[in-house]
């Protein structure tokens, strides 16, 4: 008796704790699994006049600015003042778990009102049935004209004409580099930044210049402890001419010899000694503030970096840092097949078990208005995503160079699977920084080559499932 | 893991004659009913969800299908098929990478916090000043949460962080820097931070093991000549055997499942912690929610459950003996 008594605590115990690894982590209606969801406040509009019902939106939104909700709802302020009757509650949620969280809603219908989805997400959501088609509405806000065409391409699943989502901000990557660096090693910022030879001279010659009694890395780049070891490689492939897939979705080119090339290029400044090598353990934003200590001479990031620059440290700003004084901002290089950079954004769409769909299309249309674009970008760092406004003139010297970027940007493909593609390419290229730094395997064209094409395979099994 | 019950228990109870079944239950009618609610709760926070997961590991769920969540394809044995014998499967190159650093992740991490608790345990067990100031300090690694020990040593960990500092700046053991997030270095990366973390609670369970052994055992020991090495081996070890035989399922099971610190060290959970790094647990997250394929995720994850459910077998052979000496 006592023997089955022991065993059977034994065995439950190792029940309970394999459930909580795979029943727990699998379970996607469970409700428990919001795990860094917050709700973090609301506004009222004092409902002064009641010209319609009242109604209140959920709105699901990123941290995509210092203050997410607070900033969000700071540009709502004049809409909700016209419309008192509208309430608007906001939920921040964390990219980490925001995907769990977004599932776990379209697949059991209980979510928000107005969604925020990463530009790269919409066609997943969509094909899942978790956001409204909005195809015959867009004319509203201006349709696919009015927008970034880089960005307007993920509003759809690739080989289809319905519209699920509405741009909302892009940004972009671009390089940027230390003026006072530049000019200490005798290099002129507008020709060193015209194609990948020049680039490379460039950061050959600003390359151990002593700044301040320390010596410069001439690059600081990430390398696979990163989230977006993929938006870091794939403009070096596209601008050598690869592509990720075959123009059907159907094939996957990247790892044929221009994307190799490419792949090539971009490690091999890691690999000849223009990258500090202990920065390809660290991840983005501790490259951005290596580069803010003066660890670096160029970088490759976002327009919120700027921002981040012009933001006093009393605010969580940067604006301290001795390259907050001393940079600038220039276009990618142009690779033997064209400029290419990353652009990268998020939509607002109508989720689709919302109950109130004509008052969150109505609060689209708001936010994609001229004047919430632009309050918007102001508070978040990021860039507006209508064309009239990308061009504007009243864009500081800075974000008019990511503007400019926006012009050769590109993304992925609109496929449902890109999420899992992603995370695909993603393992095989934190083997490629691996192989870079020395510690699997020797670096060279073969040993490359033959970690994307295990990339290749397995993205073919995806987009084939 | 002894049930106060036994005692009302009649002798012969195990016979399993429906009579004495029946009587039985009748005796203890109070009792059952007060496990009754516990039994529902373990039912639907246990039970129903292992359930759920079993059957979707017989599902064809990807993000496709997952809208139909349960009534998702059935396609019988194929995830577990794939994992096992598809060698094109990318899910099973992963885990093969995942399953051999889960092993030796777990063996030396148990065997790890098991010696170090012990060892600190034996010293705290002794009288000297500012014993309370001391055992208390001791278990400061322990209420830091995981998540924080994943961030604060992924710091220590880089190529130009503490670690190293004094490794090769101060003590001069290695030529050149190492890489200790990248590359086969990476799992001593995750298993010292895991090691730091657990053995204070270890210390506390010995130590509180220690405090059950009579000192007069000790005592005779000494006046027959016995010297203190003899006196752990003969003495300390066998009285605190049923202890150490829990505690090992505990930390074996518990580094098997192991994830907070692995998943925080490496880009907060988005990056991939690499060959020597990837753990079943940061293996199965990524099956799961990174390529959407949940019911290949399910099967991998009833595998190991079954695999641990054999440790567990062979762990209660090995200690049958202490288990059931009182």
């Amino acid at each position: 008796m006592k023997k089955t008594a022991v065993s059977i605590g034994a065995l439950l115990m190792a029940f309970s704790v394999a459930i909580s690894g795979c029943g727990g982590n699998n379970n996607q209606s469970s409700s428990a699994n919001n795990g860094g969801v917050k709700e973090e406040s609301s506004a009222t509009a004092a409902p002064a006049t009641p010209s319609t019902e009242p109604v209140t939106l959920n709105a699901w939104v990123m941290p995509n600015s210092p203050k997410p909700d607070a900033d969000f709802l700071k540009t709502l302020d004049p809409y909700l003042k016209e419309h008192p009757n509208v309430t608007v509650k906001v939920t921040v949620l964390d990219w980490g778990s925001a995907w769990t969280k977004i599932t776990t809603a379209a697949t059991s219908g209980e979510g928000p009102d107005l969604l925020q989805l990463g530009s790269t997400w919409v066609p997943a959501i969509a094909s899942m049935g978790g956001i409204d088609k909005v195809t015959d509405k867009v004319a509203d806000v201006g349709g696919a004209e009015a927008f970034l065409p880089a960005i307007w391409n993920t509003t759809s699943i690739a080989g289809d004409s319905e519209v699920y989502g509405v741009p909302w901000f892009v940004d972009a990557r671009a390089i940027y580099y230390r003026t006072d660096v530049f000019k200490q090693a005798g290099i002129d910022p507008v020709t060193a930044f015209k194609d990948w030879d020049s680039f490379k001279g460039a950061l050959e010659a600003v390359n151990g210049q002593t700044v301040d009694g320390k010596k410069i890395a001439a690059l600081g780049l990430p390398g696979k402890n990163d989230w977006n070891v993929v938006h870091n490689i794939f403009p070096w492939i596209w601008a050598a001419g690869g592509e990720v897939l075959t123009e059907d979705n159907k094939n996957v080119i990247f790892n044929e010899e221009k994307g190799l090339k490419g792949v090539m290029f971009y490690t091999g400044l890691a690999h000849e000694g223009l990258v500090d090598k202990s920065s390809l353990e660290k991840n983005s934003s501790q490259i951005e503030s290596d580069f803010g200590d003066g660890k670096s001479a160029v970088i490759i990031s976002g327009p919120w970096l700027a921002k981040n620059f012009a933001t006093p440290k009393a605010n969580g700003g940067m604006a301290d840092m001795k390259a907050a004084k001393n940079f600038a901002v220039a276009p990618l290089p142009a690779g033997p097949e064209g400029q290419v950079t990353f652009v990268g954004g998020s939509e607002l769409t109508v989720f689709s078990g919302s109950k109130n769909k004509e008052a969150t299309w109505e609060l689209i249309k708001y936010l994609t208005s001229d004047e919430a674009q632009k309050a918007y970008a102001n508070v978040s760092g990021q860039l507006p995503t209508k064309l009239s406004l990308l061009e504007s003139p009243d864009l500081d010297a800075n974000m008019k160079a990511f503007s400019e970027a926006t012009k050769y940007g590109r993304t992925y493909p609109a496929i449902p699977q890109w999420g899992p593609t992603e995370t695909a390419l993603q393992k095989h290229f934190a083997n490629i920084w691996d192989i870079v730094a020395g510690v699997k395997g020797t670096y060279g064209e073969e040993s490359i080559k033959k970690e994307l094409d295990s990339a290749a395979a397995e993205v073919k099994a995806i987009i084939n499932q | 893991m002894r049930l106060h019950t036994e005692k009302n228990l009649p002798a012969k109870a195990s016979s399993g004659k429906r009579g004495l079944w029946r009587k039985r239950i009748r005796e203890n009618k109070f009792a059952y009913m007060l496990m009754v609610p516990t039994i529902i709760f373990m039912m639907l926070v246990h039970l129903i969800p292992m359930l759920e997961g079993i059957w979707m590991s017989f599902l064809k769920l990807n993000q496709f299908t997952l809208g139909k969540f349960l009534k998702a394809p059935f396609v019988g044995l194929d995830n577990y098929i794939g994992l096992l014998f598809n060698s094109d499967n990318p899910v099973r190159q992963g885990l093969n990478f995942a399953v051999r650093n889960t092993a030796i992740y777990a063996v030396i991490v148990t065997i790890g916090v098991m010696i170090m608790g012990l060892m600190m345990a034996m010293l705290m067990n002794r009288d000297f000043p500012g014993r309370g100031i001391a055992r208390t300090a001791m278990l400061l690694p322990w209420v830091v949460p995981s998540y924080v020990v994943g961030v604060l040593w992924g710091f220590m960990w880089q190529q130009n962080g503490i670690i190293n500092y004094f490794l090769v700046d101060v003590l001069h053991l290695f030529a050149d820097k190492p890489f200790w997030l990248m590359g086969p270095n990476t799992i001593w990366a995750i298993i010292i931070p895991t090691i730091w973390r657990g053995w204070p609670f270890l210390m506390v369970i010995f130590l509180a093991g220690l405090q059950t052994i009579p000192d007069d055992i000790y005592e005779a020991a000494t006046i027959d000549g016995a010297h203190k090495l003899r006196q752990f081996w003969h003495i300390t070890l066998p009285m605190l055997k049923p202890v150490i035989a829990v505690q090992l399922l505990f930390q074996i099971i518990n580094n098997v499942y192991s994830y907070n610190i692995v998943a925080t060290m490496f880009g907060n959970g988005a990056g991939y912690p690499g060959e020597w790094g990837d753990l079943m647990m940061t293996a199965l997250t990524r099956q799961s929610f990174g390529y959407w394929s949940f019911g290949s995720g399910s099967a991998a994850s009833i595998m190991l459950m079954i695999v641990m459910l054999m440790v567990v077998g062979v762990w209660y052979r090995a200690f049958r003996t202490e288990l059931n000496a009182q």
